[in-house]
């Protein structure tokens, strides 16, 4: 039997393939099991790689409209004492939550969606919680100087400042509604609290260089 | 706007090539910093997710070559080897921990293999498109992705066979 080279299989996989193609792909590899096996094991990669959790983007347009208006000038780390103690109180996080025992393989089941979580450890949900307090304090700092510039700010500036935090802090109380108890998905919301103080850094950074 | 529709891929693939956080925030930026600069350049609007790709690609071995000089030389990367006796596609979706092992496999692969498949499986670029990103001609983007298939499949099937016993 001849067989359906590999990049029209994985072009079936990615939902590349017009429909009568997609068609004549599949009538095929349900009557050959090497055909099948290779697509069964593109669907099973792209599947792995598609549930993986998607990091925030929107706190990260104000250190590029600052670069952009100022080409020459690297992102400076002026804000590292308040940020200082959240990132290290992340790293502590990080350590407790990484070195819990691995938990043994469960037992197969019959859907992805229905998967064991694993168990709760909690000196990791305990590490989360310092780490995450620590972000939201350090944010504080960085919120008030914001809101101290603010009114001596071109009023335009001001607006899409405050929109792009606006979406940062939505998109990271989502994140976090999300979590709920999963350390793993905890671990990712505390990189968004990261980027987070970073998008104010740019903000309050450029704000006062804004500010005649 | 390009920045909103495209920063989630390039961020995403920036993260799984730095594997840090912090570097692939600022490597997101760096990436549309630089297109930025360089919009006018591209002839073919179809062609813009490739050429930022590429761009993102740049950035990040840039960041790895700094990071590089001070480090110990990286242990070689174990050739793929052929997974017909592995266990099913389907016990790797149903594995707790396939994720991990993913994530842990993906690590493994040197980092233009690394890229070459993610710029296929998880944003959908074509042959032609990763091809131009990465600098390389066609059949080298196909024996990448393979090599980086089988080594992926390799590592999903030693966990499993690792499990099972």
């Amino acid at each position: 039997m001849t067989h359906v080279p590999q990049e029209e299989l994985e072009s079936l996989a990615l939902g590349e393939l017009p429909r009568d193609s997609a068609a004549q792909v599949e009538a095929h590899a349900a009557a050959c099991p090497q055909c099948a096996r290779e697509l069964s094991w593109l669907r099973a990669e792209q599947t792995l790689l598609a549930s993986r959790p998607r990091a925030g983007t929107a706190h990260l347009w104000a250190g590029i409209a600052a670069r952009l208006r100022h080409p020459r000038r690297r992102p400076h780390r002026a804000w590292r004492i308040s940020v200082g103690a959240a990132v290290a109180a992340a790293a502590a996080a990080v350590l407790v939550v990484t070195v819990r025992p691995r938990p043994e393989p469960a037992a197969p089941q019959a859907t992805r969606q229905r998967r064991e979580r694993p168990a709760i450890d909690p000196k990791a949900l305990a590490a989360l919680d310092r780490a995450e307090a620590d972000y939201k304090d350090a944010a504080k700092v960085l919120e008030a100087e914001y809101a101290r510039l603010r009114p001596r700010l071109d009023p335009e500036m001001a607006r899409r400042w405050d929109e792009t935090l606006t979406r940062a802090r939505a998109q990271l109380g989502e994140s976090r509604a999300v979590a709920a108890d999963d350390v793993n998905v905890r671990m990712r919301v505390l990189d968004g609290y990261a980027g987070y103080l970073r998008s104010l850094r740019d903000v309050v950074q450029e704000s006062e260089e804004a500010i005649p | 706007m390009i920045f909103d529709r495209e920063a989630p891929g390039v961020r995403r693939f920036l993260g799984d090539l730095l594997r840090d956080d912090a570097a692939a925030d600022e490597g997101t930026q760096e990436t549309f910093v630089r297109a930025h600069q360089r919009l006018t350049t591209i002839e073919d609007p179809a062609k813009l997710r490739g050429w930022l790709f590429g761009i993102a690609r740049m950035v990040s071995f840039e960041h790895l070559r700094r990071k590089r000089r001070d480090a110990l030389p990286a242990e070689p990367v174990e050739e793929p080897m052929q997974v017909d006796q592995a266990p099913s596609p389907e016990a790797v979706l149903l594995s707790a921990e396939s994720d991990r092992v993913l994530d842990g496999a993906l690590a493994n692969l040197a980092e233009e293999r690394r890229a070459a498949l993610l710029m296929r499986i998880d944003h959908g670029l074509g042959y032609g498109a990763i091809a131009a990103a990465m600098g390389w001609p066609l059949q080298k983007v196909k024996n990448e992705i393979h090599r980086a298939r089988l080594q992926i499949r390799a590592s999903l099937a030693g966990y499993l066979d690792e499990g099972a016993r």
